[in-house]
């Protein structure tokens, strides 16, 4: 189906989701609904390690002796642009971990945008405000895994997974909440893009825009093992994202042990409807969270930072609310 | 170790990336890749270090090279990344190597991009043959470019498949100069120029190409070069600018204080390279 065919014809797929095992890590087994917590921050100076803590380990999640990595969307150093996930979010979820007792704590990132790692998780900007035990990993170039594709929607046979993510113990992933100018929203789910090395993929990964986004998305969501998440909405983008658009304040972060839970809550504080959004639909199908009824909400009152984005034209069908 | 000349800066620190088993990883710790292999081995090259004390990188890299022709991205992965055939085909020229050349060559051009009709909202001919990253998908700069520069140092820059390369180059140069690492725009609005894929270009298109035509994008790295910061950007700046006469001597400074970091945490082994031949002068990779 495409986009365009999926937005004109169908209103709302709300029984495409059903409850279902999520890509994997205990604490996604345990329950039902998915809790998704919103913490304010209402500004990228504070430090928010302890608070992290304290709802990863009520979500369950058990890092002691576990080593972390930590997918950021990390694609282009701009000083006027709140592109990436912001280094003070980087910090305090990798502080968090180490606080939970993680052995080992990195930050990688595969851009498909920026080959120079620099203008990614070697930019000095993130590598400064980190603790020295936290490394961070240019996921582009290096070594990867052929892991087989647990999805049928491209067609690929196996993904080559940077050797990091393949073999971390734990995957937290830690998107921006973000417009996007092909898909409408790119928040958990499509940051796993970034776990394919470029060497492998190119810049971008053109050969998942032929297999078609969507299906790469769903096709990454069942391979790709998460176990956590955490969406830095605290200044989203509006209009033309993923690079090319505007800051748009929220003042939270979304944090779900479920990926497609937390992009569903993120975009209808957004102002889109999940339901409306065909990879977020799709992935209902085997992800549990799609639906407000499959979510329970945790942690600040939604109402504070529900918002409008500010879209392209063609995605603003996906638009709906309010929803809280 | 290739035991090479130290008197570039950067070399040394190169030679130590080289692992015993063979092959240079991107990264200490890592394992060997083609890109940074073939990369040490121009900067060697470059430095007057070839012969006996390359021989075992060499015959690294010249195991990744398949049956078609192609060469793959490190020595596990044997179908995977057919954009380092470029690369390799001049590291096979600077050595010497002509069946090993002619056949990556061969390749290259039986590899075309993907093209599809013209969209009045992207401001590019997409009907122009470049060469992709991956098999079967669009032009991308920094391949084509790669292609490009292969066919030229092997004395084919005139071929057919070249010249549409330069015409897909100077397609997607950003007009108030640059390059991103594809379009370069789209609805009316200009992408973002990168330092890397810019310089590449740049020196790619010198010798055939008309400085007016690419008079913006010289302006561009000329008037921003104090923005440069990662060494990978200093390596390709240098390179793009001195490629057309352009003077950097302080990028030159730069680079060489870049190529010598506190710690080797980070440090890219193939940017390094990429260093070493930009502040050599670049002529092992000048057309």
């Amino acid at each position: 189906m495409k986009r365009r065919d999926f937005l004109t014809g169908a209103a709302v797929m709300a029984g495409a989701a059903v409850a279902g095992k999520p890509a994997g890590g205990t604490a996604q087994l345990s329950a039902s609904p998915c809790p998704v917590t919103l913490l304010p921050m209402p500004d990228y100076g504070r430090d928010m390690e302890k608070e992290i803590a304290q709802v990863m380990t009520s979500d369950g999640l058990v890092l002691k002796g576990k080593r972390v990595l930590l997918k950021p969307n990390f694609v282009e150093a701009h000083p006027e642009r709140p592109i990436n996930t912001n280094p003070s979010v980087i910090a305090s979820v990798a502080h968090a971990c180490l606080r939970l007792g993680a052995s080992e704590v990195a930050v990688g990132e595969a851009s498909g945008h920026r080959r120079d790692p620099w203008f990614s998780v070697l930019n000095p900007a993130l590598r400064t405000v980190l603790d020295k035990r936290v490394k961070c990993l240019d996921l582009n170039h290096g070594e990867a895994v052929a892991t087989p594709n647990r999805g049928g929607s491209t067609g690929l046979s196996k993904f080559y997974l940077a050797r990091a993510v393949a073999e971390a113990d734990v995957l937290i992933c830690l998107p921006k909440m973000k417009t996007h100018h092909w898909m409408g929203v790119t928040l958990c789910l499509k940051n796993l893009f970034g776990t394919l090395p470029g060497i492998y993929y190119g810049w971008p990964k053109n050969l998942l825009h032929f297999r078609g986004i969507e299906n790469s998305v769903l096709d990454l969501a069942r391979t790709v093992r998460v176990h956590y998440n955490v969406i830095d909405g605290v200044v989203g983008m509006e209009g033309d994202g993923p690079i090319m658009g505007r800051a748009k304040p929220v003042g939270a972060l979304v944090l779900s042990p479920f990926s497609l839970a937390a992009d569903a809550t993120a975009a209808r504080l957004m102002g889109f409807e999940p339901r409306r959004v065909l990879y977020l639909v799709m992935a209902g199908r085997f992800l549990p969270g799609l639906r407000p009824e499959d979510v329970a909400l945790r942690g600040e009152d939604p109402r504070r930072f529900a918002t409008r984005f500010d879209c392209l034209d063609a995605f603003k069908p996906m638009r709906g609310g309010p929803f809280f | 170790m290739t035991g090479a000349s130290d008197k570039l800066p950067g070399l040394g620190k190169l030679a130590s990336f080289e692992l015993p088993g063979g092959g240079v990883p991107y990264y200490r710790g890592g394992g060997p890749a083609a890109e940074p292999s073939l990369l040490a081995l121009l900067a060697f090259t470059a430095a007057g270090g070839s012969g006996e004390r390359t021989k075992a990188l060499l015959g690294w890299a010249t195991a990744l090279q398949n049956s078609d022709g192609s060469v793959s991205v490190n020595a596990v992965d044997h179908d995977q990344g057919l954009w380092l055939t470029a690369p390799a085909a001049v590291v096979f020229e600077r050595y010497g190597m002509e069946r090993a050349r002619d056949r990556a060559l061969d390749f290259l051009v039986s590899v075309s991009s993907k093209t599809v009709a013209n969209d009045p909202n992207v401001r590019q001919d997409n009907t122009i043959v470049g060469w992709p990253w991956v098999r079967d998908t669009f032009g991308w700069v920094e391949p084509t470019a790669w292609a490009v520069l292969a066919l030229g140092v092997c004395g084919r820059g005139g071929h057919p498949r070249a010249v549409e390369g330069r015409r897909f180059l100077l397609d997607r140069q950003i007009p108030s100069g640059g390059w991103n690492y594809g379009n370069p725009g789209v609805n009316d609005r200009e992408l973002l120029p990168f330092w890397d894929t810019t310089g590449l270009a740049l020196l790619v298109l010198r010798g055939r190409t008309d400085v007016s035509l690419v008079r913006p994008s010289l302006e561009f790295l000329e008037t921003n070069q104090e923005k440069i910061q990662s060494l990978c950007g200093l390596a390709w700046a240098v390179l793009g600018l001195e490629a057309w006469g352009r003077p950097a001597a302080r990028l030159r400074q730069r680079l060489d204080a870049a190529m010598d970091p506190a710690s080797d945490d980070g440090l890219n082994a193939a940017h390094l390279a990429a260093g070493v031949i930009a502040l050599s002068g670049g002529k092992v990779v000048a057309q």
